[in-house]
């Protein structure tokens, strides 16, 4: 049984194949990349795992389980946690209040309980605020000291950082991750490839969608290439860099004028 | 001992507790130095709109939803309320939650199926369901007299005490506004609060961290109609008289426009809107119909110089904190923690990566 499995998943927007029959499947304690040029429907099979977009044909499996129909909150209720490529973050709410919030799943005061307060309400929030810290910690001094600070005014590398705290805060078993790295410096890069080691040490299977090789390369155990939709190679960062249609697909067919 | 912090905690909670027990105590003894019951009556009605206010900001305000038919549920609560106990002998006691359940009810019915939608769809349903709302009350004349209206609804009766004089509403509505505000404030500084906050921000977000956004939205939904049936239900034993006019939409785009003055997203925003709008006209009525200008010189006004109101989205909050008391910030431990240092983490904090 596969942790997740992709069997051929179809995606159409009107006429358009977003996704044409992509199958893989990722095994627990994976890192495992999702490649390809701009529009090849990486985010598009994102939005099909985490149940945004319902699919045409296919199903997504889930440690054994068939995902389709599932809403996107039953779907992280599961234990699938992502970050979005444009950062969706709440705005106007502070640094703690959105990692409090990303345990949502977990808390158990509702309506009745918020209203009389009895006091295991006080004692679960002061537990969610320090879980909330703990993970924060992982980001060091970069969203640590602004806590209370609203989301809106943080700088872009750090919206993306937040959203990976928010996405951890949840306890997930697998994280999807869409371009964490998307507007960092190469210091803040390898950082982000240390810390998504870490994650993986953790016992959380990663699934990431890049561009940068560095990331690719050094973090990856294996990597998924697509194109147009289709998937057309799978396999360890070595094989992948070898792969003729993987060249293909981003630079263009090669020709042999010069010696012919 | 070091007595100076605790001497400061004690200071710092008196100021705060200080500042609230004024403004309670004012209102209490408000009746004792207004001897006018015109006055009186400005300030219930003050109160009648800062629960309707309060409600409608827990849809528009905390979860960025907009209803533009509020007045609907009020005038549930208000019609069930006077039909419960003109027709069926409630009393007021029992009528009151009674009609804010009913409320709730028709809230459940309107926001059930369109609040699956995002975007515009609630806000046209509840305009619909506004004017609905007003055409059943005009044309369902065995129910509810038509646009003659019910008169003679019977006055409140408290066990023996039975209400008669101003005072009597004044604190009845001051324990509801009181009773509004503080439910209000438990639910927004929650879980659940939370959560509201987080579909007002980014929906899909919400929803991808596990947020049911709704099951949150229907029940935000339905505590505010709940709060609007209450509402009602007092206004119809107060001024006694009902009619299908005092629950037009024009009436609900007085409330949106007591949240757009006052600001919405905070619980200070909406009472203080609820309360300029009763006020100003009142204040002006020397002007006899003019003064609906200056109620609308002032709605043009705040939309081109501070288009959120007066108090913005959440930066007020009604906990004060005393300047010298710190926030409450990352323990130390937790920012020297180290797995910072232990060289497998390496990010630069000199300034050069700073973003």
């Amino acid at each position: 049984m596969e942790f997740l499995k992709v069997n051929s998943v179809t995606k159409t927007f009107g006429g358009l194949y977003a996704l044409k029959g992509v199958s893989f499947s990722i095994s627990e304690g994976e890192i495992v990349s999702l490649i390809g040029p701009n529009g090849a429907g990486k985010t598009t099979l994102f939005n099909c795992i985490n149940g945004i977009f319902p699919f045409l044909e296919g199903e997504v499996f889930f440690k054994g389980k068939s995902l389709n129909g599932f809403k996107p909150h039953e779907i992280a209720e599961l234990g699938i946690a992502r970050t979005f490529q444009i950062t969706r973050l709440f705005s106007k709410m502070t640094i703690l209040e959105t990692m409090i919030l990303g345990q949502h799943y977990h808390l158990r005061t509702g309506i009745w309980s918020a209203l009389l307060r009895p006091r295991w309400v006080s004692v679960e929030e002061k537990e969610a605020r320090e879980k909330g810290l703990n993970i924060l910690v992982l980001f060091g001094e970069r969203l640590l000291p602004r806590i209370n600070e609203f989301a809106e005014t943080l700088s872009y590398a750090n919206k993306r950082r937040l959203e990976i705290a928010r996405a951890l805060a949840s306890e997930p078993e697998l994280l999807l991750l869409d371009e964490p790295t998307a507007g960092m410096n190469p210091y803040e890069t390898e950082g982000i490839i240390a810390l998504i080691k870490k994650i993986r040490d953790s016992g959380i299977t990663v699934f990431i969608i890049e561009h940068d090789m560095k990331v690719i390369m050094g973090a990856s155990d294996r990597i998924v290439v697509l194109d147009h939709g289709e998937k057309i190679a799978e396999g360890t960062p070595v094989q992948i860099q070898n792969d003729e249609r993987v060249i293909q697909a981003y630079m263009g067919k090669r020709y042999h004028h010069a010696s012919t | 001992m070091n007595l100076g912090p605790v001497l400061k905690k004690g200071i710092g909670w008196i100021i705060i507790h200080g500042v609230y027990i004024l403004i309670f105590g004012v209102f209490v003894l408000l009746p004792f130095f207004l001897k006018n019951p015109y006055y009186i009556r400005i300030f219930i009605f003050i109160g009648i709109y800062i629960i309707l206010a309060l409600s409608l900001n827990l849809i528009n305000g905390y979860t960025g939803l907009l209803s533009i038919g509020h007045a609907a549920f009020y005038g549930i609560g208000a019609y069930s309320s006077a039909l419960l106990t003109l027709r069926l002998g409630f009393p007021f006691l029992i009528a009151l939650p009674v009609s804010g359940i009913i409320a709730a009810i028709f809230g459940y019915l309107i926001g059930k199926p369109t609040l699956r939608l995002r975007g515009i769809f609630l806000t046209l349903c509840t305009l619909g369901f506004n004017i609905i709302f007003v055409l059943a009350l005009v044309n369902w004349e065995s129910l509810t007299r038509g646009p003659l209206g019910i008169a003679d609804i019977p006055l409140p009766k408290f066990f023996f005490h039975t209400f008669q004089r101003q005072e009597h509403y004044y604190y009845l509505i001051f324990f509801l506004v009181l009773f509004t505000i503080a439910s209000i404030y438990r639910l927004i500084h929650s879980r659940f609060g939370n959560a509201l906050l987080s579909i007002r921000e980014e929906e899909t977000a919400a929803e991808a961290v596990g947020v049911n956004t709704v099951h949150y939205k229907l029940a935000a939904f339905i505590i505010s109609t709940f709060y609007a049936g209450i509402s009602g239900s007092f206004f119809a034993h107060y001024i006694r008289f009902i009619s299908p006019d005092n629950f037009t939409f024009w009436e609900s785009f007085t409330l949106l426009a007591m949240l757009a003055i006052g600001g919405q997203g905070n619980l200070l925003g909406p009472m203080v809107g609820a309360f300029l709008l009763i006020a100003i006209p009142e204040i002006f009525r020397f002007l006899a119909d003019y003064r609906m200008i200056f109620y609308g010189l002032i709605l043009i006004f705040m939309m081109l110089f501070r288009r959120e109101g007066i108090f913005r989205h959440r930066t007020y909050s009604l906990r004060i904190t005393p300047p010298w008391e710190k926030k409450e910030e990352a323990p130390q431990y937790l920012v020297r923690d180290k797995f910072l240092t232990d060289g497998q983490f390496k990010e630069r904090s000199d300034g050069v990566s700073k973003s």
